[in-house]
């Protein structure tokens, strides 16, 4: 589904990710950890089309398709989507709203017709139901006033709406306490699909309890530095990153 | 005379009211009205047009809007444009009464009006001799600060006079309708006066459009609005208007005891200049008023809101909020100054305003303005000038929403504090929707 070879970018002239190569399978989920600043985030971003990262060299593509050529709605429409770290509160715009002008151009996109209201309503309480997000909060301002686990949830309930090809969770468990975290990591798992794809960003071995990996990476500045089971994250979670910096040859100071 | 505008539109005018003049002495105008007149010309003639160095104006330069020989007195009426004009400006599914004016002359046959045991509405020009009327225009039209109010009063023959009858309840909105058209470009000053007596409630709806696109219209209406002792009137101007179009408005509220006056200013783009200004004298106690605007300004458009409120008595509440979206290379202005007398203590009075620049050369020139002689109030002001949050931006198309739409949605969610504020739902839906449809895709790109 996706393969990305290569990749480098910078921001700010800065070059946050130095040559990644990464193929992640319909059906699969993937597990990205790594020390702060090893680049987790950026690469998210980079794969959202966040503008103020550069890509210098590489590829990417979903489904044989160039990702890196694509305007950021253009992804989202061929099925990437980013559960955001910090996601931004926009007062004014109602999320009800916002979900029906996004799957409406989606569709578009795929030239099918919009929903009509009655399905719209249909779909929306099946996926509220189905990540337990309230109905409340569904109908007020887009994150607004929400608490950090909520903002979150709505994340979710979003992946959900849209049912992307390959959905990528920055940090999605950071913040939330133990039972917004079951209920997020359960949401996932209902959307788990042979047809779709997980990558997980994330500190902790905690999620990848409730949400278990195929294949866990980690990247240490800027690179995917060893891949492999469930059970390296475990090592991590016990052993920290320090050894596998230790076995990785750095460029002189390169980490923040 | 250093203020002084010199073009040959202020001779023509000067010419023009000695002819004005005879014309008013013809129709048995009384003395106090021609001496009111004769007054307000010479103030005009002292003063000129406004200029740049007049503070009031600094950023509003008339003199660019002044170049066309405008014609005085208008002729060519289009009659079968007149209806598809009065279509165009109704609000879709909301019962209203109407009342058309057109050129500034009241159209009975083109308007709808509420019972006389409600509300009485007769042209202007039926009560101009009247002393009620000159008593109130001569206390209260700042003739003598304003020089387009004087130039108003040297002029003017007609418009409505609406009044609401004491203790009445109106039970459904009056929709009022500005049409101008003329066959040459033409200038017009109408005059209108809206009395809510005490105890009554109104809601009132206005509408100004001029109706022929190849000439152009500017207009220097004056409206005043007196609302009496515990009467209730919500306002809202809708200004969504075409270029060609130059609108110079002035308001100003009486409000007496205990009343309560809500005004929603709505300016979508279209108009070359529009100018409001609105000055709410709080002549009683216990008074309450609402003051909201959105200005939404594209192209090389210049909108322009200046708002004063004389809080005089105690025990007076204003707030106020305005908020503006500027694009491409537009401009606007707000200036809002709160008074608060000596005498005026406990006054709550709250402003803000907040404007959202959407291109490199969109500009606003914003100036909250205080002043507070009493020392038991709450006042507070705040301004902001600023531009789309690009977190936002990417977290909406990162969702598939286009960058165009994306755009409007966050400037259709910065109005919303405004639309929120209108309780009349078919009015705030129909805002909403000309806020989106009348942001054109070029000019929400940055």
């Amino acid at each position: 589904m996706l393969t990305i070879k290569n990749l480098h970018a910078n921001i700010d002239g800065k070059e946050i990710l130095k040559g990644i190569d990464l193929q992640v399978n319909a059906g699969e989920v993937h597990a990205i950890m790594g020390p702060n600043g090893s680049g987790k985030s950026s690469l998210a971003s980079v794969l959202a089309g966040r503008e103020n990262y550069e890509v210098t060299e590489g590829e990417v593509w979903l489904d044989g398709k160039n990702v890196l050529d694509m305007k950021p709605e253009e992804r989202a429409r061929e099925g990437i989507f980013l559960a955001f770290q910090y996601p931004v509160e926009i007062p004014g715009v109602s999320n009800i709203n916002f979900l029906k002008t996004a799957l409406s151009e989606i569709r578009e996109y795929h030239n099918l017709p919009p929903l009509t209201a009655k399905e719209f309503l249909k779909l929306t309480k099946e996926k509220q139901q189905l990540v337990e997000f309230d109905a409340k909060l569904a109908n007020r301002s887009l994150n607004e006033g929400f608490s950090g686990g909520e903002k979150k949830r709505n994340e979710i309930f979003q992946l959900a709406m849209l049912e992307p090809k390959l959905n990528i969770l920055d940090e999605t468990d950071s913040g939330l306490d133990i039972d917004a975290l079951r209920i997020v990591s359960n949401g996932v798992n209902k959307l788990r699909a042979a047809n779709n794809a997980f990558v997980l960003i994330t500190h902790y071995q905690r999620l990848l309890e409730y949400i278990v990996p195929d294949v866990v990476h980690v990247l240490y500045d800027g690179k995917i530095v060893k891949s492999g089971t469930k059970e390296l994250a475990l090592e991590l979670e016990e052993r920290g990153y320090d050894w596998l910096k230790e076995e990785t040859p750095v460029h002189a100071s390169s980490t923040q | 005379m250093a203020t002084q505008v010199a073009t040959s539109f202020y001779n023509r005018l000067a010419d023009e009211f000695e002819t004005k003049h005879q014309f008013t002495q013809d129709t048995a105008a009384s003395d106090r009205l021609t001496q009111l007149r004769n007054n307000a010309f010479s103030i005009f003639r002292a003063k000129g047009f406004p200029s740049i160095k007049e503070e009031d104006w600094r950023f509003t330069n008339l003199v660019p809007f002044l170049d066309l020989s405008f014609d005085v007195h208008p002729a060519g009426i289009d009659t079968d444009s007149l209806q598809q004009a009065i279509n165009e400006q109704k609000i879709p599914g909301l019962d209203t009464y109407q009342l058309v004016l057109v050129n500034g002359s009241i159209r009975m046959d083109l308007s709808d009006l509420p019972t006389e045991d409600l509300v009485t509405v007769q042209p202007l020009r039926n009560i101009i001799n009247e002393s009620f009327f000159i008593d109130h225009i001569s206390n209260n039209s700042h003739v003598g600060v304003n020089a387009l109010v004087a130039l108003n009063t040297a002029f003017f023959s007609d418009g409505y006079f609406v009044e609401v009858k004491k203790n009445s309840v109106l039970d459904k909105p009056l929709l009022i309708l500005h049409l101008y058209t003329s066959d040459k470009d033409a200038f017009f000053q109408p005059r209108h006066f809206i009395v809510v007596n005490r105890n009554a409630k109104a809601e009132i709806i206005e509408r100004s459009a001029g109706i022929k696109d190849e000439t152009v219209t500017l207009t220097n209406s004056v409206l005043e609005l007196l609302i009496q002792e515990n009467a209730h009137l919500v306002h809202h101007t809708i200004q969504s208007h075409n270029n060609n179009e130059r609108w110079l408005h002035y308001n100003h509220v009486d409000q007496q005891r205990s009343s309560r006056y809500d005004n929603f200013t709505c300016t979508l783009p279209g108009a070359d200049l529009v100018r409001n200004n609105l000055e709410i004298s709080l002549n009683g106690t216990a008074t309450e008023t609402h003051l909201y605007g959105l200005y939404l300004v594209a192209d090389h458009q210049l909108t322009d809101n200046h708002t004063a409120i004389q809080h005089l008595h105690p025990s007076c509440q204003s707030n106020e909020l305005y908020k503006g979206v500027i694009m491409d290379t537009g401009k606007a202005v707000f200036n809002g100054k709160v008074f608060v007398a000596q005498d005026a203590q406990q006054t709550n009075a709250y402003q803000q305003n907040n404007n959202l620049l959407l291109s490199d050369k969109a500009q606003v020139y914003a100036k909250p303005q205080l002043e507070i002689f009493a020392d038991d109030v709450k006042c507070s002001h705040g301004c902001t000038i600023g531009q789309f949050n690009p977190e936002s931006l990417f977290y909406l198309r990162s969702r598939g929403i286009s960058e165009t739409a994306a755009r409007k949605l966050l400037v259709e969610a910065f109005a919303f504090d405004v639309t929120e504020k209108i309780d009349n739902e078919a009015v705030k839906q129909y805002v909403q929707q000309l806020i989106y449809s009348k942001l054109s895709s070029a000019s929400v790109r940055a």
